[in-house]
């Protein structure tokens, strides 16, 4: 039938898509796992958790992922409230909010150099006291990396609940005469508490499949990403148990991610949101913005290090000022090469991620297809929302070897599209349901056809989630490395991989120096993409 | 004219419309009428095509357009949100047609329907600067440009207050006897129906209860669905203005 043939054609696009993409790499992982001299067996499995140290590994990932996540959670919500219950002046809470934003712009693997060069024995504020504050590889540098490598996603979540939260139920509590304890509980704790478990476990998933942050600071304190990182990639690779390790890691992701959809439910949702003026207290404003910037100045001084080391002669030896390390990255063809990789597959990646996440979103949203097959496009998003990095990391690296796609931008660029589809497929979908039902009926009506009225209607009135697509595929594919560290070939090696494999060398300044380019592109970018959105908005205005 | 013949549809095993048959006269105005669920808007989407009938047929001027697609069937709608486009301004919109059918109206025919709404004041604004009035006359000319063979209108009054109600009312009028078009409005308001339109269909549970001139329906009511909920909602209404204009006279009655 002719009808509708343009959606359903992207439709079945996407479909196949994700088929050759997601659900056979992860088939066949899990196929692979359970293999064994070409039989079904349970024989990978046993060996895994036979082996020394397995059980310990994931009882480590299990204890410091809960508690750097539960020490998130209190932050960002100090955070959060910092910035929604004061009178603090609107510069300096803005100030608080992009500072608490600013690690996303890093990727994960530098976080633990960083440490390592703060508070590590030659660190940078090791010098400063004269003594190190504590032992940085192990337990607390994998909780200081973590904690503020999910900071900024908790505080959003809890900067953004916060901000659909009735002020107005304050006074009503007030006039109702609670003390100041009850209200606190009763207008913002109990509305908040589905999404501070939210946070919980989103800091919870993201630290227990991190892989950057263990690379640099794990030390002899294994973790499950570390164990599957060297099963894969190790002096004696071993694909099977690889492949046991990564469905161990899928398991509590894909329960956080359950948990997550069940907690849904009980978070309230006000009719209207009123704001009301809060009462003068200067020492209640300088509690909290003293509160807020310490929090900001912890995170900083972590990252100083990064932008003070590469330009010091020979840290912490000769402390002269040089531009020699910079000179010397800028001179390295190899060094250039990555750059320019990495910028490759960031922008390819997002002009095909931004297309892809479009067409799904487009056939859920606005078409007339039918539901169940609606609801396929909606369970993938859930998917790659509970897969982590490593695990599709290396079900590609199982299943594309020898193909002609090794080796090459595609996997790579694929790869970060599949990893990172579910949050901008969100994103996009709610735009998309949000805009007037009556659009295409009223376009066709004047003679346009499908594509006419997407192009003429849908996208320019869609265009600023578009843009914010395109942003977070962007800035993700310049900062991930727990997929592409293992499909990354030496050709098609971007920074993020380029990091790890520097460490092998002990290269920490050329590790700063990529790390500080990575910062100003997605500086730059983050930048632009503010100046388009809010040029849009301006010219709405005037 | 616009036959429906034995029209039936339903939505899941639900019967929606059942066995609907009426006549529409070219060039007059005809309101369907009844409660929330009672299926005058899927009547509505049938007409225009948006969706197919389950059986029987829709013929106009001679010609079973059953399974003519929406598009080429000729007919235009205005929306209860008029589903206006708000990366356009409100001239870009009433002319966005042209750009495919560059030749259905001319730039005076255009000129002329922009007059006639009294839009010319607001061509370069955007779209949420006008207010609901405007809003409504802007989608109005944007559907008249494309020069409809019947206009069918979901409920054009149901988001303007007071006055502009009235004024609205009184162009679509206008332009029903200007351009002699046959005009299908969906409301849900028996004053709105029976002081605007040439005939009301009233329908109640996916059949017509009644379907006349405005005079037949207060005169001869047809049954008491048609009393109860139409003509007694009026009685009231009347009741409560006499009150307004003469307090005495209605304590005494």
């Amino acid at each position: 039938m002719k009808k509708n043939f343009e959606i359903k054609a992207i439709y079945w696009f996407i479909i196949v898509l994700f088929a050759c993409f997601l659900v056979l790499p992860l088939g066949s992982l899990l196929i692979q796992s359970f293999q064994s001299q070409g039989n079904f067996s349970f024989a990978n499995y046993i060996q895994v958790i036979g082996e020394k140290g397995f059980l310990t590994a994931l009882q480590n990932s299990f204890l410091v992922s809960g508690l750097s996540a539960l020490i998130t959670t209190f932050l960002a919500f100090m955070m959060a409230y910092a910035i929604h219950y004061t009178n603090i002046p609107l510069l300096l809470k803005k100030f608080m909010k992009n500072m608490t934003m600013l690690p996303m712009l890093l990727p994960t693997i530098t976080y633990g150099f960083a440490i390592i060069y703060s508070f590590g024995k030659q660190g940078l504020w090791t010098k400063v006291f004269g003594h190190q504050l504590f032992d940085i590889y192990g337990m607390s540098g994998l909780l200081l990396g973590y904690v503020i490598y999910t900071l900024p996603i908790a505080f959003m979540l809890i900067h953004n609940a916060m901000e659909y939260i009735d002020k107005k139920f304050i006074i009503v509590s007030k006039l109702m005469d609670d003390n100041s304890f009850k209200t606190f509980v009763i207008t913002l704790l109990k509305p908040m508490l589905g999404t501070l478990a939210a946070a919980f476990i989103q800091a919870f998933f993201l630290s227990f499949t991190d892989f950057g942050i263990p690379a640099s600071v794990g030390g002899q304190f294994e973790v499950v990403a570390s164990v599957l990182y060297n099963q894969m990639l190790g002096s004696i690779p071993n694909f099977a148990n690889g492949a046991v390790v990564a469905m161990i890691m899928l398991l509590p992701s894909v329960l956080s991610i359950a948990l997550l959809h069940y907690l849904e439910r009980y978070n309230i949702r006000y009719n209207k949101i009123s704001t009301i003026e809060f009462k003068k207290n200067a020492l209640r404003d300088v509690f909290w913005s003293l509160i807020g910037l310490m929090i900001n100045v912890f995170v900083l001084a972590i990252f100083m290090a990064i932008f003070i080391v590469p330009f010091i002669q020979m840290w912490p030896y000769d402390m002269s000022l040089t531009l020699n390390h910079v000179e010397a990255v800028l001179m390295d063809p190899a060094l250039i090469g990555v750059i320019e990789n990495s910028l490759i597959v960031a922008i390819l990646t997002a002009i095909t991620g931004t297309f892809v996440v479009y067409g799904a979103a487009l056939a859920v949203a606005r078409s007339s297809i039918h539901p169940k097959l609606k609801k396929v496009i909606e369970t993938i998003a859930l998917v790659t929302n509970t897969v982590p990095g490593m695990v599709i990391g290396i079900a590609y690296l199982l299943i594309f070897s020898g193909s002609p796609i090794q080796n090459t931008f595609v996997i790579i660029i694929v790869c970060n599209i599949v990893h990172f589809f579910s949050s901008p497929y969100l994103m996009m979908k709610n735009s998309l349901m949000k805009m007037n039902a009556g659009y295409e009926t009223t376009a066709r009506l004047m003679g346009d056809s499908w594509f006419k009225t997407i192009l003429r209607v849908v996208t320019p009135n869609a265009l600023s989630s578009l843009l914010e697509v395109f942003s977070y595929y962007f800035m993700n594919a310049m900062v991930t490395v727990s997929a592409v560290i293992f499909i990354a070939g030496a050709r098609t090696m971007v920074m993020t991989t380029k990091i790890k494999e520097l460490q092998h060398f002990a290269k920490f300044n050329e590790i700063f120096v990529l790390s500080i380019f990575i910062f100003i592109i997605n500086f730059i970018a983050k930048g632009l993409f503010y100046y388009f959105t809010h040029r849009k908005k301006r010219e709405k205005t005037k | 004219m616009l036959k429906l013949e034995h029209i039936k549809k339903s939505f899941d095993g639900v019967n929606i419309l059942n066995d609907l048959s009426l006549d529409i006269p070219n060039g007059e105005i005809v309101s369907i009428l009844g409660p929330s669920g009672s299926g005058k808007t899927t009547l509505l989407n049938l007409i225009l095509g948006m969706s197919d009938v389950d059986s029987g047929r829709i013929i106009f001027n001679n010609e079973d357009i059953t399974h003519v697609p929406m598009e080429q069937r000729g007919f235009n709608i205005v929306f209860q949100d008029y589903a206006l486009f708000p990366n356009l301004n409100a001239y870009e919109n009433i002319i966005y047609g042209l750009q495919n059918k560059p030749n259905i109206s001319s730039k005076e025919e255009v000129n002329e329907l922009i007059h006639l709404l009294g839009l010319e004041k607001h061509l370069e604004k955007r779209i949420d600067q006008l207010s609901g009035g405007q809003k409504q006359r802007v989608a109005l000319a944007r559907t008249l440009v494309m020069k409809p063979q019947i206009l069918l209108l979901d409920e054009p009054l149901s988001a303007l207050d007071g006055v502009i109600k009235e004024s609205i009312k009184e162009r679509i009028k206008m332009i029903a006897k200007e351009y002699n078009l046959t005009t299908i409005i969906v409301t849900h308001d028996p004053e709105e129906a029976l002081t605007l339109s040439d005939r009301v269909l009233i329908i109640n549970e996916g059949q017509i209860s009644q379907y006349g001139k405005p005079e037949d329906i207060m005169n001869q009511p047809s049954c008491d669905f048609v009393q109860d909920f139409i003509l007694n909602q009026l009685e009231i209404k009347r009741r409560n203005i006499f009150a307004l204009f003469h307090p005495m006279q209605e304590q005494m009655v």
